[in-house]
């Protein structure tokens, strides 16, 4: 799983393993945020900034935290740089602050952040923690940005706030709304699997060690049975 | 259990190193986030006074302001914007206004509302310009004469509180504490209770009689002029006005009952009639109003409006008053106003359907007007027998 480059740690994320769109993580935030552009770009950019930080972090103590107490410990740290990004976020962006309001408290409990510190920080060094973090990152803000403009493009006619002269004659508001988030969540997903074409991840490799049982389930057990 | 005390140790150290850095960067942002909030706030003190700078809160406890003054700020040049809680239609009705520094109105925004027809979003725009004489020109909005009758009197607040704290003084008593402050300054040993008394006889220009609830005198009033009488008739006050024909008639005053059972054609409406010795009937009228026979729907209250009026033998109603009533809150309940029933006071048969209607209540006005005309129709069945 480590042998590859380090440059292949950081751009894997970018499409390969998307977190969105084929690991299927951070599907809460990923639909509440993306009606509008500069909220999801926001969202993308506070995520980036706390999966960078907590990877280094826990990657650093990946040997000093014992194993049975390791999700209470990510959970703190992740906890912690999520208060601090919503600090900073609520100083000096109070517009940005309003427009994403509990989604960025919520950050703590993304999967993407948990998921890649039990995934690759707690068994990789601190830089390719960090390259792991910066590529899951900026897939995360991608997929993001890529879903708002759809949608806010549809659906409200302007883009990152600003009017479109067409679109806004004609936007079709049920793309803004949650039914229209789920299907473009949908049809991007299948777009980036027909890009990929089955090159994503053997399901081996994140199935068993991202599962939230894994650490009870007698290990490689239904490893076989994915198999 | 070396194992249990590692985990432990690690967990709380690592809390103690994450408590550690949330309080630093807390202790960076802080002071920026709370000058982000007073800029929020400026925000909505802008809205009302576009050229404000350096708004500065002004502690209202160490003035004497109008009671619906919440808040207010003392601008750079000398504006203030206010705050106001007042109530409409519902309670709960917050304005803000800003008062520019000549004492004009700058702006006037409802902040948040209970109302129920939205008039109160746009009115302020009438405001702006307006000072503490032209405010009164404003025109209510017929059918929301609540909602924008309070707001004219919060900015009118607002206008005189502006004046307060740059030290005028502003007479700022409700009409109620002037007609109080009024009587017992005519009548100082009354200890300011009084009762204003149901008239019985005709007692010519005399507009209203006051009785102390000590026993210890009248104040009648007449026009704008306060004039004190003690229990035996003496006139207290120097006063130009002759009222002792209208005292002597008051303090020989007497009324005895009606059997109205002994008059086969009275009016249902009629609860009880009395005669006065100078000839005078009174009678007790229940009025049908909203309470027995508004729709169902809006679960009216099933009580009668009881009204007390008296009338001279020739037709002429002395005074009209309402006892009691359940009519519809804020709406009905209007016919308990003493501007409503008083409205009566003077007129006879001919005319007494001409009175202002009260808004929104037709049901109950029309009532009222049936009732009053029971009176009339009661008082012809009374002399013809005599």
């Amino acid at each position: 799983m480590n042998k590859n480059g380090n440059l292949s740690v950081l751009t894997k994320g970018i499409l390969k393993e998307n977190p969105v769109f084929i690991l299927i993580l951070g599907t809460c935030p990923t639909l509440a945020t993306t009606n509008n552009v500069i909220g999801a770009f926001g969202m993308g950019i506070a995520a980036l900034a706390v999966l960078v930080c907590s990877n280094i972090l826990i990657s650093l103590l990946r040997k000093i935290i014992p194993d049975n107490v390791r999700i209470p410990c990510y959970i703190v740290i992740i906890a912690g740089f999520v208060t601090i990004v919503e600090m900073v976020v609520k100083a000096f962006f109070p517009a940005l602050y309003e427009m994403l309001g509990v989604y960025l408290a919520l950050i703590t409990v993304n999967c993407i952040i948990l998921g890649r510190a039990e995934m690759f920080a707690s068994k990789n060094n601190v830089v390719r923690s960090a390259l792991d973090g910066l590529g899951m990152g900026i897939g995360f803000t991608l997929a993001l940005c890529a879903m708002a403009t759809i949608r806010e493009v549809l659906g409200a006619g302007s883009f990152a706030g600003i009017a479109i002269p067409f679109m806004t004659d004609y936007k079709i508001e049920f793309f803004i709304k949650a039914p229209g988030g789920m299907l473009v969540y949908g049809l991007l997903i299948a777009l980036v699997y027909k890009i990929t074409s089955g090159k994503g991840p053997k399901k081996r490799e994140f199935s068993c060690n991202g599962c939230p049982s894994a650490q009870y389930c007698s290990n490689g057990s239904c490893a076989k049975e994915v198999e | 259990m070396n194992r249990s005390i590692k985990s432990i140790l690690v967990l709380v150290c690592i809390c103690a190193v994450t408590s550690l850095l949330m309080a630093l960067t807390n202790e960076l942002t802080a002071p920026i986030i709370e000058k982000n909030e007073s800029a929020a706030a400026n925000a909505a003190l802008l809205q009302v006074m576009p050229e404000g700078k350096g708004f500065e809160a002004v502690d209202i406890s160490t003035y004497t302001l109008p009671s619906t003054i919440s808040e207010a700020y003392k601008e750079a040049n000398g504006g203030y914007v206010f705050k106001m809680v007042t109530s409409g239609y519902s309670t709960n009705f917050v304005i803000m206004c800003g008062v520019s520094p000549d004492k004009s109105v700058s702006g006037a925004l409802c902040l948040s509302s209970g109302e129920t027809l939205g008039y109160e979003k746009t009115f302020g725009e009438n405001m702006t310009g307006k000072n503490i004489q032209t405010v009164e020109e404003i025109d209510t909005v017929s059918g929301a004469t609540k909602t924008t009758g309070a707001y004219i009197s919060a900015v009118k607040d607002a206008l005189n509180a502006a004046i307060i704290l740059d030290g005028g003084s502003v007479d700022i008593r409700t009409e109620e504490e002037i007609l109080a402050d009024n009587l017992s300054a005519a009548l100082p040993q009354a200890d300011g209770a009084f009762t204003k008394l149901f008239i019985v006889e005709d007692i010519g220009f005399v507009d209203a009689v006051y009785s102390a609830d000590n026993n210890t005198g009248y104040v009648y009033v007449v026009g704008e002029e306060f004039i004190a009488v003690d229990a035996t008739g003496n006139i207290l006050s120097e006063t130009e006005t002759d009222i002792s024909e209208a005292v002597s008639k008051m303090l020989a005053s007497s009324v005895s009952d009606i059997d109205i059972t002994a008059y086969a054609d009275m009016p249902t409406a009629i609860v009880s009639a009395s005669v006065s010795a100078t000839g005078n009937y009174i009678f007790d009228i229940k009025a049908a109003g909203f309470g027995i026979s508004g729709d169902a729907w809006y679960n009216p209250s099933g009580e009668y409006i009881y009204i007390k009026i008296s009338v001279t033998s020739e037709g002429k109603i002395i005074d009209c008053f309402t006892v009691s009533q359940k009519e519809t809150d804020g709406i009905g309940s209007a016919c308990a106003d003493e501007e409503f029933y008083t409205q009566f006071n003077g007129k006879d048969e001919s005319n007494f359907r001409e009175i202002d209607a009260i808004s929104g209540a037709t049901i109950t006005t029309n009532a009222y007007k049936t009732a009053v005309s029971r009176a009339f129709e009661a008082l012809k069945i009374l002399k013809g027998v005599e």
